[in-house]
Parts: structure tokens; C-alpha cells; sequence
């Protein structure tokens, strides 16, 4: 393959953990927006670091909670005493029987917002997905065993392939090297 | 847990002692007015003091085994953001045996009117004949001992060994806690689960429900956490425990908002089973609570220990604000002596809430009573345990 191929952007790699945060925190207050770690563990304080702020998944799982609720008060409502009422049970076909649905609109609510939750955050990281630029980096799959990585994006308003290149390992950088996409 | 580089820069602090003297005595001299008050009850209307008396009890006992379970929690699950805030815990949780002291008027003086059981024959009533084996006076008292002992020396055995690490910082207290709290978990459920049963289902003895252990453990352990955050705010208002950031307050809210929904669960669970089924032994419950001027405070027991602190405490602005956060917790409180309250008075007065001044005077007596102990106890030693190995993890809690 001889044709050009576009640059994904620059991966690095560092010493360990807290080397990454470090290294985070110093991307972060550089202004890169389009940048993201690789690590075989979840790391505390992370999202800090990196200035992620607060993921927008739970508010559309609340609306997702809520609209399962509304749901299951309709189910439940709408036959039980406009469709059929029919007294059940010595129970009478009123709100007064709401008690007896508690657990269809309970189930109905949290369906929905683990519906959401699943699926948003799906939609959120953009998957699925089959490929991902960073795998045609060959050092990238250390990130499973004992590999702290960071990449940063072609696409980000501040990336320059020589500059930023420089800044990578001026914060302790190893081994960076050009994503091809 | 690979974030744990910054240094924590605590220093050991105590109460003030003067201080704590003060509070204590304070807490003692109101105790004082509800008991004089609460005697001139036991003299003169003896039925009303008894049922007050038992109400007051409960709350206060239940409170307190709920800073018993949050202590055995921590120990238990190996926990490490709860250990600057575990001190007062275990205080509230030290307050235990020292109420049990409370409960002799009401075993001694008025079982008899709380307990219908108690002055009735073998053979008058099959059913109580067929509960005797558990329902005599030999065995009662004998379980109201060993609630005690068992729910206090757990108490105080983690208490001691916390403090015992305080002083040389060595490990080897963080597994023997770990060990007695494995231990202190069934101690606690069964222990809890059959006081409630004893002195609460017992007020009649026809009644049962197999959710009324969980059901006081599930209010116990949300106020008891509820209370945690408000002594620790005083505390931080007072100048100490500075190292407790909104961080805590987060995780603390979380397990407030934990309990409040498991409440719910477990009071729903109990009620539409009962409902539903429509026997009338087991009916008669929420007959009696459902009816007349108790059905408002029923209502208003759903609505505030559910409905209202549920959608406030969703939210982590509110979990993180102090001042939020403790407004809700003064609810949860609030609301856990309301439900109380709601359990006890109804056998007394069937036909309708009949508030007494003796409600009142109970609860500044034993609330005071244990307040006292609490402050003696909270000036007695240091306000966080200050050499436990991963006290630095717990100040750097990241959620």
C-alpha cells in the first residue's frame, strides 16, 4: 500500500498511572478537546483530569424512567377503569386500587430507564462499531495488560502533527508515534 | 486507589472537652425535665406514659442499632470511604447500652397494659396458647438481656478496638474489627428483628407480618444515616473533621437515598400484601392506621418519608450541598418518629390520634438521655479514627 493514508492522530505511551494523570492534566490545560486514555483499569480521578465534566446519560435516563412510569400507569389505568371495569378481586375499579399496580408501573419504570441507560450510553460512545483507528497503532493493545495510553485526535482544533508531538514528549511521553487511519 | 500520592495532612483532634461536659450536662437537664414530667405521667395517667414511653424508646433504640449496622457495614464490606466519618458512628452505636436502663419502667412497671398477652391465662385464648413457648414472662425478659448484651458488646467491642488503634495504628485491630463485625451482622439482624417483634408487633398479639424486621431495620438504618450527616456537619460548623468534603456528602446521600427507596419498598410490600389478601387478623393493622385522624398522619408518613425526600435526593446537587443534604436528613428523622409514632399510639387510642404532653416528655427524656451519652462519648476520644492504615484513602475519596 503506497497511497497516503489520513493521520487519526498521535498515541503515546507513559510509565503508570499516576504518570497519566499527570499527563492528562497537562493535555487538558493545553485546551485539547478531542483526546482520550486507554488503561487496563478504571482510574480514580480520572475524569477530573481530564476536565470530562458530567456525563449527560443520566438525565436522559430519568426521562427514560419517567416515560416508563407514565407508561405503566396507562397500561394499567386505561383498561382497569375505562376499558373493562370490572370489580376483581372485592377490589373496586378506581384509584383506589392503585396499589395492586404499584409493581407493573415500578417494573414498567425501571425497564425503561435500564432500557435507556444501555442503549444511551451505546449512542454516546458511538458504538457498536467494528473498527477504530487505534488499533492500527501495534503497541495499542497493550491497554488490556499493563499499557497507559494516550491519544489525541487529528480532528482536535489544536493538534499540529510536529507541535503537539513535541508537547507529548516534554510530559514524559514513550513511543509516540503517528496514528494512520 | 493508584491516586492516593497527596499526603493527608490531618492532625489528630479531640472534642473539646469543656465543651463536650457542657452539651452533655445540657442534654442531661433537659433529659431531667422530660423524666419529672414523664413520672408525674407514670403516676397518674400510667396507660398514656406507657405507650409515650415505648415510642420515645423505640425511635431512640432504633437509631442508635442503625449507627451499629453503618459500623458493622464498614467493617464488613472491608469499606474505606466511611473511615473518617466512622468514629461517629460507632458513638451513636455506643449509646446502646446505656438505654437499656430506659427500657425497665416499661418491663417492670407497665407490661401488663402494653402487652395484652402478659396478664392473660393458658387457656383462655388458643391462639396466645399456641404462641406461649415465645410468648411467656420468663423468656421475655430473658431475650430483652440478651438484646442488650449482644447489640452493646458488639458495640462496644468495635468501639474499643477503633480506639485501641488510635493509639498504636497497628493492623491487626482492622481484622479483629473485621472478625467481630462478621460476627455482629447476624447479632444485629436477629437481634433488631426481635425487638421489633417483642415490643412492637407484640402491642397485639393476634398480628404478625414477616416484613416487620425489615421494615424497622429498613427505617432505622435510613434515619440512623440521616443522623450521621447531621452530626458531622455540627462537627464540621464546629471547626473539626475538615477533611470531610462533598465527597462524602455524595456517598453519604447516596445511602440516605438507598433507604429511602428500600423503606418504601418494604412498607409497600407489607401493606399491599395485607391488602390484598384481605384477611381481617392481619387487616386489622392498617384498619386501625388507615381510619379516622391516623389515616392523616399515615398519608403524611408515605408523603414524607417517600415521596418528598425520593425527587429531592435523585438529584447530586442535593446530595452534595451541605445544606440541602441536611434539610432532607432532618426530614428522614422527622418522619422515622412520625413512623413511630404511627406503629405505637394506635393501640392505645384506636378511634383517632390523641396527642399528650407525655409523647413530648418521653421523647426529651430519652432523646436527652441518649444525647448526654453521646456527648460523653464523642469528648472522650478523638473525632475520626486518626492511625487506621487507609484513613489517607478515605480523605481522598474520589465517587
Amino acid at each position: 500500500m503506497s497511497h497516503p493514508h489520513k493521520v487519526y492522530g498521535l498515541g503515546a505511551e507513559f510509565d503508570s498511572a499516576g504518570a497519566l494523570l499527570a499527563a492528562a492534566e497537562k493535555i487538558r490545560d493545553q485546551g485539547f478537546s478531542r483526546w482520550d486514555v486507554h488503561t487496563p483499569f478504571p482510574i480514580h480521578g480520572m475524569d477530573k483530569a481530564m476536565g470530562l465534566g458530567k456525563s449527560w446519560l443520566s438525565a436522559g435516563v430519568f426521562v427514560g424512567g419517567f416515560l416508563g412510569l407514565i407508561t405503566g400507569i396507562c397500561l394499567v389505568a386505561i383498561p382497569s377503569f375505562v376499558l373493562y371495569p370490572m370489580i376483581v378481586h372485592g377490589k373496586p375499579y378506581d384509584w383506589r386500587t392503585f396499589p395492586a399496580f404499584f409493581p407493573i408501573i415500578f417494573e414498567l419504570a425501571v425497564l425503561f430507564a435500564a432500557l435507556t441507560a444501555v442503549f444511551g450510553m451505546f449512542a454516546l460512545n458511538q458504538l457498536p462499531r467494528f473498527h477504530h483507528p487505534v488499533f492500527n497503532w501495534d503497541r495499542f493493545k497493550r491497554f488490556s495488560d499493563d499499557g497507559f495510553l494516550l491519544v489525541i485526535e487529528a480532528r482536535d482544533d489544536k493538534f499540529s502533527e510536529s507541535r503537539t508531538k513535541a508537547l507529548l514528549e516534554q510530559i514524559g511521553g514513550r513511543n509516540v508515534t503517528l496514528i494512520q487511519d | 486507589m493508584s491516586h492516593s500520592t497527596e499526603s493527608s495532612n490531618l492532625t489528630a483532634e479531640r472534642f473539646d472537652p469543656a465543651r463536650g461536659r457542657r452539651l452533655s450536662i445540657g442534654s442531661f437537664g433537659i433529659a431531667a425535665v422530660g423524666f419529672l414530667v414523664s413520672a408525674i405521667g407514670l403516676l397518674n395517667n400510667r396507660e398514656q406514659f406507657a405507650f409515650s414511653w415505648l415510642f420515645a424508646f423505640f425511635a431512640v433504640f432504633a437509631i442508635c442499632v442503625g449507627g451499629l449496622f453503618w459500623t458493622i457495614l464498614h467493617h464488613a464490606t472491608d469499606s474505606e470511604w466511611s473511615v473518617l466519618l466512622r468514629r461517629q458512628m460507632e458513638n451513636i452505636a455506643s449509646v446502646i447500652p446505656s438505654l437499656s436502663v430506659l427500657f425497665l419502667p416499661l418491663l417492670l412497671l407497665c407490661a401488663p397494659i402494653l402487652w395484652k398477652w402478659w396478664d392473660i391465662a393458658p387457656g383462655v385464648d388458643p391462639l396466645l396458647d399456641a404462641k406461649a413457648p415465645y410468648l411467656n414472662h420468663t423468656f421475655f425478659t430473658v431475650r430483652y438481656v440478651v438484646f442488650f448484651l449482644g447489640l452493646g458488646g458488639v458495640a462496644l467491642v468495635l468501639r474499643g478496638r477503633s480506639m485501641a488503634q488510635d493509639e498504636d495504628g497497628l493492623a491487626v485491630h482492622t481484622f479483629a474489627m473485621r472478625k467481630a463485625a462478621i460476627i455482629g451482622l447476624p447479632v444485629l439482624g436477629v437481634g433488631l428483628t426481635f425487638a421489633a417483634v417483642d415490643w412492637l408487633m407484640g402491642l397485639d398479639y393476634h398480628w404478625f407480618s414477616t416484613m416487620w424486621g425489615v421494615y424497622i431495620f429498613a427505617g432505622a438504618a435510613g434515619s440512623s444515616m440521616a443522623l450521621i450527616v447531621l452530626v458531622v456537619t455540627w462537627l464540621k460548623s464546629a471547626g473539626y473533621l475538615k477533611a470531610v468534603n462533598e465527597e462524602h456528602y455524595h456517598t453519604m446521600g447516596k445511602f440516605m437515598f438507598a433507604f429511602t427507596v428500600f423503606w418504601a419498598y418494604i412498607g409497600y410490600s407489607q401493606y399491599m400484601l395485607i391488602w390484598y389478601a384481605n384477611i381481617p387478623e392481619e387487616t386489622i393493622y392498617f384498619k386501625i392506621r388507615n381510619t379516622e385522624s391516623w389515616n392523616t398522619l399515615s398519608t403524611l408518613l408515605v408523603a414524607g418519608r417517600f415521596f418528598a425526600p425520593f425527587p429531592l435526593l435523585l438529584f447530586q446537587g442535593t446530595k452534595k450541598k451541605q445544606r440541602l443534604i441536611c434539610l432532607v436528613a432532618g426530614l428522614m428523622i422527622a418522619m422515622q418518629l412520625l413512623d413511630l409514632y404511627v406503629i405505637v399510639l394506635p393501640s392505645l387510642h384506636q378511634t383517632g390520634a390523641s396527642p399528650s404532653i407525655y409523647d413530648f416528655s418521653s421523647l426529651l427524656a430519652v432523646a436527652g438521655f441518649a444525647a448526654g451519652i453521646f456527648f460523653q462519648k464523642l469528648s472522650s476520644t478523638y473525632t475520626f479514627p486518626i492511625k487506621d492504615p487507609r484513613l489517607s484513602g478515605s480523605v481522598n475519596l474520589h465517587n
